[in-house]
């Protein structure tokens, strides 16, 4: 009898840890496919409305069509959502466009860089190499603004503040309108 | 879909597999990217560009609340659980919380007491885990073990719940052998405001909670609360109530100063009483407790603590004829700092009192001698070095001092190897690491008559030779977070276990001791994720397997099966839906295996259950309906008592 007892719970047993095996797997399916990068659509959306808060000098562009380049620097955490954030928008007559660089060096003509934070190590030469260059440079990395980067994505309760490196911005040239400086964190 | 539901539970020898699987798909069906919600988790570009830079500042980033790094990267089996995790089950305690994780074995004995482990040893007087509430340790020395009825705390105030399976001595202390369990308040800042709530049921018969915090200088922040329940009895196997009825009220305040930046004051306390409904009759408890700490930072890597504890319980074991009466002094002062640009050391020390007070009238059993001082020193040291960016190695000892066994050494080795991309790493961690239980009261000093018989009358005459229980564990666990919403966890293990807990008579007598005479080896594996399938739908879950071989050593009988109330197959799933913005669906299943038939207790089947709770949600008011354990009627967790369906409902407001 009480063998009886222990043998079914032990065929009951199997069954429902196979299915919640294959439960599990499903559930691991399913939110791989609905991968989503929220904070980077957020992210995105940020790039996109400081190319409508900040002025660059007429210098920074060959012409008055030539396109206005956001460029991702390391590894894109943005996939898509930065694509979609600027598709059909301008700066003026400056249509946006988004470039993809794996090394500092690849850079010719950028305006907005995004320096993926495993670029950390590599900071000190990706920063001389901008130095004096109108590109507005943002990362999330620790730090970023206070190491010489213009803006840092900073994270604060779940939320995202803005650090901006004021100094830094001017050595670019450009110039932050009062709307976006209000609502950050100004760090020297 | 719910005409396949009610064919599939026609088969009722599958059905529990079946109906966890059901809910899955159901689930799985109705909120992915098809489904109805999907929207609303992936913001589209457009709708964001709507939005003012301060709007966007306003977003949350991430959906789940994430542990800290530092937990994320631990190179050991931490499981947490979330106070919204606790909050959305429907748990109205400390108990019923635990069960949401799954690498613990929780058991309610009666309707006043859980017999709660990790790693096997599930036994009436289970004695290898840690367990603090805010960094009080809340395990008795009495026993070794945790009398859960006594541990309340404000639910709703939880900020989380961190469980190490594994040992955790060379950090935390003598007890930790197979496991901690780590229960965090929040800090009285973001406990401001008020709030009330009421609920009625038939199990959990009625509880009313009540906080109010609030700001009370610059920078200091105090909260006080009350609560009191009242709960039903389980039953007995013939279906009468039991008489374990039993209702318990308590208040407490906590106060957080951060003086400056890098200094941050904590005082806390907790009074609280009660009476259960014995066979025996009344038997009525009360403590209370007081806390203050002292953390001060010196940089991100240095940083001091220094905490004093009081905590006083009172507890009438065996109305009119056994009680004993627990104070504990506790003083204990950490400090870490960089040793050289790659070492962090973390090293410690305190020291603990405690004077217990066992009284007996009864002639049949008794603690002796009935007043006892129990000192305890420690003093730890941890030395962490990264060996390379992504490789830590993390090697320390504990030494402490205990009035029964003398030093004990409690050495460990971890190592932790991050891999793949900082934001969606990995990590392989090993670890071996040695940890002692050391005698409790019990083992030492139990006795059964009270006065001595000669050796042809049987008779318990304590443990005068017991010594602790050591282990060296064996630990391999992997770590992954797939997408920036959703962890998985691996944690095995191999652990050796001498000297463990015995009852044997002397030989040629019916004189009985506690002696080391077992010893036991044992594996198993945990599995845990938790996953954010959509902004408004979280799963957790997990699986746990655990397996024991506890024998008696040469020229020993002991009978080990006593010692191993362990279910070797549990599995776990909680569901979190906000269905609409108002409305919340959460669903918990749980299967645990059999256990077996011992000398004090009887064979529990393995059962299946499952937790449901409706919430709706409106402005400050919260309505709510939990049913609990409602499979079925009755099911048996430890021994022989009915535990009921339950179901309860609750009004809670939050201003």
């Amino acid at each position: 009898m009480k063998i009886e007892i222990i043998n079914k719970s032990f065929s009951y047993t199997a069954k429902t840890f196979c299915v919640f095996l294959i439960s599990l797997f499903l559930i691991f399916a399913f939110q791989l496919q609905a991968q989503t990068s929220r904070e980077y659509s957020i992210k995105a959306v940020f790039l996109y409305n400081f190319t409508q808060f900040i002025d660059w000098p007429a210098t920074a562009f060959s012409n008055a069509e030539s396109p206005f380049i956001i460029g991702i620097l390391g590894d894109d955490p943005f996939h898509a959502s930065l694509d979609e954030a600027v598709a059909g928008e301008k700066v003026k007559d400056h249509p946006i466009t988004v470039q993809r660089y794996q090394d500092v060096k690849d850079i010719t003509t950028c305006h907005i860089l995004f320096i993926n934070r495993k670029e950390e190590g590599k900071m000190k030469e990706i920063l001389s190499a901008l130095s004096g260059k109108n590109v507005l440079t943002v990362s999330d990395m620790a730090d970023f603004a206070a190491i010489g980067g213009i803006v840092r994505f900073a994270s604060e309760k779940n939320k995202i503040r803005l650090q901006i490196n004021l100094p830094a911005s001017k050595n670019a040239e450009l110039n932050i309108s009062s709307k976006l400086l209000q609502v950050a964190d100004i760090v020297r | 879909m719910y005409i396949d539901l009610a064919e599939i539970l026609k088969c009722t020898e599958c059905r529990a597999g079946k109906v966890v699987f059901t809910l899955v798909i159901f689930f799985s069906l109705t909120f992915s990217e098809t489904g109805l919600y999907a929207q609303d988790e992936k913001i589209t570009a457009s709708e964001l560009k709507k939005l003012s830079v301060e709007e966007l500042m306003t977003l949350e980033v991430t959906l789940v609340s994430r542990t800290p790094q530092k937990l994320t990267k631990a190179a050991s089996a931490v499981q947490v659980i979330t106070g919204e995790d606790i909050r959305k089950s429907g748990a109205t305690n400390i108990p019923e919380a635990l069960r949401l994780v799954s690498n613990l074995q929780v058991a309610q004995l009666n309707a006043n007491a859980w017999i709660i482990s990790s790693r096997g040893f599930n036994t009436i007087f289970a004695n290898k885990l840690l367990v603090m509430i805010d960094g009080r340790t809340v395990y008795t020395p009495l026993f070794g073990g945790v009398l859960w009825e006594l541990q309340n705390a404000l639910l709703e105030d939880v900020d989380r719940i961190e469980v190490v399976s594994g040992p955790g001595g060379t950090l935390w202390g003598v007890n930790a052998v197979n496991g901690v369990i780590n229960i965090i308040t929040k800090n009285s800042k973001e406990t401001r405001g008020l709030y009330v709530s009421a609920l009625g049921g038939t199990f959990v018969k009625d509880k009313a909670s009540v906080r109010y915090g609030s700001k009370i200088g610059e920078n200091i922040s105090l909260k006080v609360y009350g609560q009191h329940s009242d709960r039903n009895p389980t039953r007995m196997q013939n279906g009468t109530d039991y008489t374990d009825a039993w209702r318990s009220t308590q208040a407490g305040f906590r106060m957080d100063w951060n003086g400056t930046k890098t200094n941050a004051y904590t005082i806390q306390g907790d009074y609280y009483g009660g009476t259960k409904k014995t066979t025996g009759g009344n038997s009525d408890f009360n403590g209370e407790n007081i806390l203050a700490r002292w953390s001060r930072s010196f940089s991100e890597k240095s940083d001091l603590m220094l905490q004093f504890y009081y905590d006083r319980y009172y507890r009438n074991d065996i109305p009119g004829k056994a009680s004993d009466e627990l104070k504990t002094y506790d003083v204990d002062f950490q400090y870490r700092f960089p040793l050289t640009k790659h070492q962090t050391i973390l090293a410690g020390s305190g020291y603990r009192l405690v004077r217990d007070n066992t009284i007996s009238t009864s002639p049949v059993v008794a603690i002796l001698p009935e007043k006892k001082n129990l000192d305890l020193f420690n003093g730890f040291v941890q030395d962490e070095i990264s060996v390379t960016a992504n490789l830590k190695v993390t090697v320390g000892t504990k030494v402490s001092h205990n009035v029964y066994s003398g030093f004990e050494v409690q050495p460990s080795a971890r190592t932790a190897l991050t891999l793949g991309k900082s934001n969606m790493s990995s990590t392989l961690w090993a670890a071996v690491s040695r940890a002692v239980r050391s005698p409790s009261r019990y083992d030492k000093e139990y006795f059964i008559p009270r006065t001595p018989l000669p050796p042809t009358s049987p008779s318990v005459a304590g443990g005068p030779n017991f010594t602790s229980e050591k282990l060296v564990a064996y630990e391999l666990g992997y770590r992954v977070q797939p997408t920036a919403s959703s962890t998985f966890s691996l944690a095995t293990f191999y652990n050796v276990y001498r000297d463990v807990y015995s009852v044997e008579a002397l030989p040629g007598t019916l004189t009985y001791q506690i002696q080391n005479g077992d010893e036991a080896t044992s594996w198993g594996a945990e599995l845990s994720g938790t996953s954010q399938l959509t902004a408004k739908w979280r799963l957790r879950g997990g699986y746990t397997y655990f397996k024991a071989k506890i024998k008696a050593k040469p020229g020993h009988n002991f009978d080990p099966v006593y010692l191993g109330n362990d279910v070797q197959n549990q599995a776990l799933l909680q569901s979190m839906a906000d269905v609409t913005n108002h409305l919340h669906i959460d669903i918990i299943a749980r299967y645990l295996d059999f256990l077996p038939k011992t000398l004090a207790t009887a064979q529990v089947p393995g059962y299946f259950t499952f937790d449901t709770g409706i919430a709706y949600t409106i402005k400050h008011i919260e309505v709510s309906v939990v049913g609990q354990n409602l499979y079925k009627k009755n099911h048996t967790e430890f021994n022989t008592l009915n535990i009921p369906r339950g179901v309860y409902a609750k009004l809670t407001f939050r201003l």
